[in-house]
């Protein structure tokens, strides 16, 4: 009796060993726990029951996509860079720049590639230079949440809510005069959604070949201008980022144009004050195919260069981006899918949109109108944009718009050492 | 060992006992120094395989660019203005509280603990809390304003403006700390002192104060002079946590720009030149201070 216990505990003990040798093990890199720590878990376990002979290991999350990408970039001095990493969808090419990501091209079949829910458009938001180095996992675009009942006090409706930019600044003119303390309408000052803001225009901030800085366009100035209107006729206060989000909540701003991944903050700081409500941005062009809006968010870049972990990394990448991942996704984070077939498919999130009509209003922009986040070129790439910002501000403190954006897209140029 | 002379001995003695520290200074401390120096003449790009030395680039960046040329000057400002202010109020507040000790023991207790709560929170936090005080809408200072008849203010968000509310909250938290140290230098003055100093005739207030209080407490004030100058010249905190430098650079300090240079545009190579201007301030300023107050100062 005793020996055969002992013999049992051998064999056993044999089979686990062998098992772990089988498995081939995977480090994650991911950010932002407070949004991704429940589902990266879900994640991990529902892969590896699809795959036993991989095993994944989460990495200890970084706070910020920012901050995210720092660990990243110490990692791979010291020699330690995990297999598979989450990064911002803006920021997977200061990976790409220092040569860190390996490129999926060898990996994907075109055209069963597109099948499989990956459209031209979300795959673009992995794409430079021709070549696939990243695939979106997860999306937002910059949408209005609004206070209904703000609006009725001011004599809107919404039912009937304005689908112009001049009526929303029309709109958010009376809400804004409703009282001290009450707002029409705010935008923060600041380059995804200047772009988002430029976009609605059909307008981009460079050419596509990256060698020309266009912000000082018809679009451009339009888009700044518009920045203007808000302050100067919607009432935007000159608050910052964690200043709206907590003015918007506490039912004292009309209308905030800002990022739908923070739906389900609002929906949950608002409470029973009132009901957020979700509109999609106004197009502000009749070419609506040149209309694109920035797309925010993260994507998953390959980091290893070993062949048998590229393989096991290759089927998690398809696994968290196929349509079982996206779903996981969209239910636990709020974010939009970046997976057509999702969207497609009812089967997949149909009971879920249908209890939130506000992320079906956000999540149908996104797959209208997804576009790349442009992040400017070379070493100042990331520097510029805070000009952009400062640009901003003093179009929204009076400057004007045409003045401001011509300058300003020349010392873009000057920065980013683009003759012209 | 016993081929060494005494003298010898002890001198290995002392060696082992100034070994560890002065090892750990050098590698923790000088080569550090020493590489953000020489990385400041180059273009190093965070994370990247190669950079180039281009002498002294960085610097001319930092001295000309209007960014830069900001950083320093608000940097500066700030200075000026945390300096003498929580010195001041933290002198009063020590002599009332050393003062009240006399008669009020417990109240003084408190109040001592209320004063010192700043600087034992976590700063985070308390940004939270500042953030809220002085929302423009919903926070209670401009409710407060508006109740007495006063216009709100933008305090974090108006460009003209944010730099000194930075600053107020700058000299809140150090009040606390000064405090106790002033505290500490008057509870050392002995109370003789001031018995000889009434046989002469200086028996007001005022008259005690400048004759002894003051000259007696000049140690502690270099001290707290030294101490403060170097945090607030370390500003970097209720920056990050509340303004990030902003609008458009009005609350920039040298520390945040580092800090946003070096880590969010991952420029190392300029972020290490500010490093080194922000060294080469704290270190001028400090000498300074020695060199002009130690002979001034009334040590025992």
């Amino acid at each position: 009796m005793r020996m055969k216990h002992v013999v049992s505990i051998l064999a056993l003990a044999a089979c686990t060993t062998a098992q772990a040798q089988a498995a081939t093990t995977i480090r994650v890199h991911y950010a932002i726990p407070t949004i991704w720590a429940e589902t990266q878990e879900i994640l991990a376990e529902e892969f590896m029951a699809a795959n036993p002979d991989i095993e994944v290991v989460l990495d200890g999350p970084a706070e910020s996509y920012a901050d995210g990408v720092q660990r990243l970039l110490r990692e791979s001095v010291a020699g330690n860079l995990p297999d598979v990493a989450y990064v911002g969808l803006n920021r997977w090419r200061i990976l790409e720049a220092r040569g860190l990501t390996q490129p999926l091209d060898p990996f994907i079949d075109d055209e069963d590639f597109a099948s499989m829910g990956y459209t031209k458009a979300l795959r673009s938001l992995g794409q430079y230079n021709g070549k696939q180095h990243a695939l979106g996992t997860s999306a937002s675009t910059l949408v209005m949440y609004v206070n209904p009942d703000l609006v009725q006090q001011a004599g809107g409706s919404m039912d009937d809510f304005p689908t112009t930019f001049d009526g929303v600044i029309e709109l958010a003119a009376k809400i804004d005069a409703l009282g001290d303390n009450i707002d029409g309408i705010w935008v923060d000052r600041h380059d995804w959604r200047f772009q988002s803001l430029l976009g609605a225009h059909g307008g981009r901030p460079m050419t596509a070949d990256e060698s020309d800085i266009t912000l000082d366009s018809e679009a451009g100035i339009a888009a700044a201008t518009l920045y203007k209107r808000f302050a100067e006729e919607g009432g935007m206060k000159s608050y910052n980022d964690n200043q709206a989000r907590q003015a918007f909540p506490a039912g004292t701003l009309g209308i905030m144009l800002e990022s739908s991944s923070l739906l389900t903050r609002f929906t949950e700081a608002a409470g029973d004050r009132f009901e957020v409500t979700v509109k999609s941005l106004p197009l502000a062009t009749d070419d609506v195919d040149s209309v694109y809006f920035p797309t925010g968010g993260s994507a998953i870049v390959m980091l290893t260069d070993d062949d048998e972990k590229q393989a096991a990394v290759w089927k998690y990448m398809q696994f968290v981006t196929g349509p079982t991942g996206a779903k996981l996704v969209v239910e636990n984070t709020g974010y939009a899918p970046t997976n057509a077939l999702v969207l497609e498919d009812e089967a997949y999130l149909g009971s879920f949109y249908e209890q939130n009509p506000n992320a079906k209003t956000a999540h149908a922009q996104v797959a209208a109108h997804a576009g790349p986040w442009y992040a400017y070129p070379g070493a100042e790439g990331v520097a510029v944009t805070d000009l952009i910002a400062a640009a901003l501000v003093e179009v929204t403190e009076g400057a004007d718009p045409e003045q401001t954006m011509t300058e300003l897209a020349q010392t873009l140029r000057d920065r980013l050492g683009m003759s012209n | 060992m016993i081929g060494l002379s005494r003298r010898a001995r002890d001198g290995l003695t002392d060696l082992w006992l100034v070994g560890p520290a002065s090892l750990a200074l050098l590698v923790l401390i000088f080569v550090p120094v020493v590489a953000v120096a020489i990385l400041s003449f180059t273009d190093y790009q965070f994370g990247a395989r190669t950079f180039n030395f281009i002498g002294l680039e960085n610097y001319k960046t930092l001295l000309t660019d209007p960014i830069g040329r900001r950083a320093i000057t608000n940097t500066l400002l700030y200075v000026a203005i945390v300096i003498p202010f929580s010195m001041i109020f933290a002198l009063l507040v020590a002599i009332g509280l050393h003062g009240m000790a006399s008669w009020a023991a417990p109240l003084s207790r408190i109040l001592r603990a209320a004063y010192f709560l700043p600087v034992a929170a976590t700063l985070v936090a308390m940004a939270i809390a500042w953030q809220m005080l002085l929302h423009p809408s919903i926070g209670l200072v401009n409710t407060f304003l508006n109740a007495i008849g006063l216009p709100g203010q933008a305090w974090l968000s108006d460009r003209g403006l944010v730099l000194y509310t930075l600053a107020a909250i700058g000299i809140w938290q150090t009040i606390g700390y000064n405090m106790v140290l002033f505290l500490a230098g008057l509870a050392a003055i002995p109370g003789h002192l001031y018995e000889a100093a009434a046989c002469d005739g200086a028996d007001r207030q005022w008259e005690r104060f400048w004759t002894v209080t003051w000259p007696m407490l000049g140690p502690t004030t270099l001290f707290v002079l030294v101490v403060t100058a170097t945090n607030s010249f370390r500003v970097f905190e209720t920056v990050a946590t509340l303004t990030k430098g902003g609008p458009a650079f009005a609350s920039d300090t040298l520390v945040y720009a580092l800090y946003r240079e070096g880590f969010v545009y991952f420029k190392a190579g300029y972020a290490s030149a500010i490093t080194i201007v922000f060294f080469v301030f704290v270190l001028v300023l400090t000498l300074t201070q020695f060199g002009l107050l130690e002979r001034r100062v009334h040590y025992r």
